[in-house]
């Protein structure tokens, strides 16, 4: 079975693209921050330097990695629901659903462990940058020099491992399994999520507006909050879309499209909503946080650029890591359809009409994605806000929302209709006779 | 040049032509590894017919069914549907061009997963833009033994009841012209004769025309007439096929190569 998966990933190494592109990312995410644990475990640091390392790696650590985790897994189990056909040609085959599951668990190991391997390079330089920023806002000793050592390399490595197995053995087990109702483990976690969300917001209140730590709770409901969204995600949708009275024929198909395969958009939804939850609330608090700061006319301490110059790295890392993540399954996704749009053809679809049903997906989701990211992310900036300054919504304005919205908007339709404007080249009638 | 308006009433009732198809050629590839799967195939079939085109595998039948249909574009030669001649032209226009002329009934179903029976049935109507009778959908559909299964979805049925929902997809839009590729070839016996049967009463009953690909001689003794392709070239007709004379015949394709009919 093991050589069963080296030789499908060595003949079809296509395949594994998105999956080795997420746990590029993931790992150099990773080991980018973890590198800051090395660097400040080296003799000769200074106590200040040492905390502003130590939290950088220790914040990111916390959401990166479970964000690591999430990309990964839908990656993995979009790719894994796309090989059913293959799956099962092995198990009539005679192939035992252990043998099966150890070889799709090792395809993905194999290709994790490409990623992370490749993703070391680019963490050091990664790392190497980050610490440069510190030191340019004086939070860091200019004396301190980078160190990739054993917690970025170790961290890295095994948490990709850890998140592509798992995830596999998981995606796998659901496909040969066939369709079942979505676990109720996601709905208690869901409701978890929530929960501690909606307590870690109002905890907001308990705060004093000059603390330092107010941002944390506000920041921390707002993401988990998304997360709990993006784990009901399939059944917001459903929600939505029966409140939908769309017509036209694209409209009409998109919507029934989308209610039948509300379970696999999943992932699509998570990464909108986790995108623009994060990024809306952070860019907000943020600018909330340095105008306050310039109206009580004080000059920033460190700790204060400290975590003015965090936030925005890792908005900026995380920002740029969703949104590859979003263009990265919705590829995936959408190229799988070339026999679902060759079927649509047949039946009497122009080329127009599909792209018209693929571009309605898209705005619903992108809509609904908006919508719960946005509601998760005022669910931290209103309380913060309010703690901080005496009004309710930040005075910034819509601008950095309209921003966050327009990539939303931009990379989901643009990566679904290019997508599928390449996949409608081949010809209809080819496309439905292509295996699956 | 035709006229594309997708809202467009058809003219005034069919051409008593279904089907003509003109000095068809077809080439695959290019240069040294060119393969002709149609060699200048003419062939005229009457409104309210049912057709088998037979022929060994690499014969050029899914091609010749694919030109007709208006699914692919010949390199050369002339195809008529209806009496309207396909001409050049995107994909667009060619999808305008098979709406309301031409249905189709394959091997693989082709039927839409996330839709209904009721759904995937009168998708073509949607999708053509027209009013969408569900009345007549019904019928149809009660007509083909699915009355009671309009709210299931495609892989809740048996291959056969598939089947019957793409038959039922192909009438609901009053095509000129029915072409099945090998629509019993994922068949069992008892369901592929049901599914004939209804292909058959397409033309008995409601005057459709039918040409359908197959392979099997028992599938194409349920047709009027068997047109036998080998090499791209038409190699002979038979009126009143029997599964025996059929298989007979097919045995001895390469014996007696006449060209044209």
């Amino acid at each position: 079975m093991f050589l069963l998966a080296m030789r499908s990933i060595r003949k079809r190494p296509g395949r594994f693209l998105a999956t080795l592109l997420s746990a590029f990312l993931g790992a150099a995410v990773i080991m980018t921050f973890n590198s800051m644990h090395d660097t400040a475990a080296q003799s000769g640091v200074d106590r200040v330097s040492k905390e502003t390392l130590t939290t950088a790696a220790s914040v990111v650590g916390g959401y990166g990695t479970l964000l690591v985790f999430f990309a990964v897994a839908s990656t993995l189990t979009v790719t894994v629901r796309q090989r059913t056909a293959e799956l099962e040609l092995l198990r009539c085959s005679g192939a035992t659903p252990g043998q099966i599951k150890r070889m799709v668990v090792g395809e993905a190991v194999a290709v994790a462990l490409v990623g992370a391997v490749l993703a070391i390079g680019p963490a050091m330089l990664g790392g190497q940058a980050l610490l440069g920023v510190f030191q340019d806002s004086g939070q860091v000793a200019r004396s301190v020099d980078h160190s990739f050592g054993p917690v970025a390399l170790l961290s890295g490595v095994d948490i990709t491992l850890l998140a592509a197995a798992g995830a596999a053995f998981l995606a796998v087990r659901r496909a040969t399994r066939g369709p079942r109702r979505a676990g109720r483990a996601r709905t208690y976690l869901a409701y978890a999520a929530l929960g501690l969300g909606a307590v870690a917001a109002t905890s907001t209140f308990a705060f004093s507006a000059t603390d330092e730590a107010l941002m944390a709770a506000p920041a921390y409901g707002a993401i988990l909050l998304s997360v709990g969204c993006a784990l009901l995600a399939p059944r917001l949708l459903k929600g939505v879309l029966d409140a939908l009275p769309l017509t036209g024929a694209s409209g009409w198909l998109a919507v029934r499209n989308l209610r039948r395969r509300a379970d696999h958009l999943a992932g699509i939804l998570m990464s909108l909503i986790l995108f623009t939850a994060v990024s809306t609330a952070t860019l907000y608090m943020q600018a909330v946080e340095s105008d306050a700061v310039a109206a009580s006319g004080l000059v920033k301490s460190v700790d204060a650029k400290n975590l003015e110059s965090l936030n925005y790295t890792v908005v900026g890392i995380i920002v740029v890591f969703v949104c590859v993540m979003l263009v990265n399954s919705l590829y995936a996704a959408t190229s799988y359809r070339s026999r679902e749009f060759g079927q649509q053809r047949l039946a009497g679809a122009t080329p127009g009409q599909v792209l018209g049903t693929v571009g309605a997906e898209g705005l619903i989701l992108t809509v609904v994605g908006l919508f719960f990211g946005t509601v998760a992310a005022l669910a931290g900036i209103v309380p913060f806000t309010m703690v901080r300054t005496d009004s309710v919504l930040p005075d910034q304005g819509l601008g950095i929302w309209l921003a966050v919205a327009s990539i939303a908007a931009a990379a989901t339709l643009g990566t679904s209709l290019a997508t599928a404007r390449r996949v409608l080249r081949t010809p209809a009638i080819g496309a439905v006779g292509l295996a699956a | 040049m035709f006229r594309t308006g997708s809202r467009r009433k058809h003219d005034a009732g069919p051409a008593a032509e279904a089907l003509r198809l003109v000095k068809v050629t077809k080439t695959y590839g290019t240069d040294d590894s060119a393969v002709t799967a149609l060699d200048g195939v003419t062939l005229a079939l009457a409104r309210g017919t049912f057709t088998a085109v037979m022929g060994p595998s690499g014969s050029g039948k899914s091609t010749l069914l694919q030109c007709a249909a208006g699914l692919d574009r010949p390199d050369s030669g002339i195809v008529r549907v209806d009496g309207h001649e396909l001409t050049g032209g995107g994909e667009a226009e060619l999808t305008r061009f098979r709406r309301g002329r031409v249905g189709f009934v394959f091997q693989q179903y082709n039927l839409l997963e996330t839709l209904t029976v009721a759904q995937n049935t009168v998708l073509p109507l949607k999708l053509a833009g027209q009013r969408v009778d569900r009345r007549k959908a019904r019928e149809i559909l009660t007509a083909v033994g699915l009355g009671d299964r309009l709210g299931h979805l495609p892989d809740q049925l048996s291959g056969g009841q598939r089947q019957r929902v793409a038959i039922a997809r192909a009438l609901v839009a009053d095509p000129r012209v029915i072409f099945a590729d090998e629509p019993t070839g994922a068949l069992d016996t008892r369901s592929a004769r049901g599914v004939l049967g209804l292909l058959q009463d397409a033309v008995r009953v409601h005057g459709r025309t039918v040409v359908m690909v197959t392979h099997d001689p028992v599938a194409a003794s349920y047709a009027d007439s068997v047109v036998f392709l080998a090499d791209g070239r038409l190699a002979g007709r038979m009126d009143g096929p029997t599964p025996d004379a059929v298989a007979e015949r097919l045995a001895h394709l390469g014996d007696d190569m006449t060209v044209g009919v």
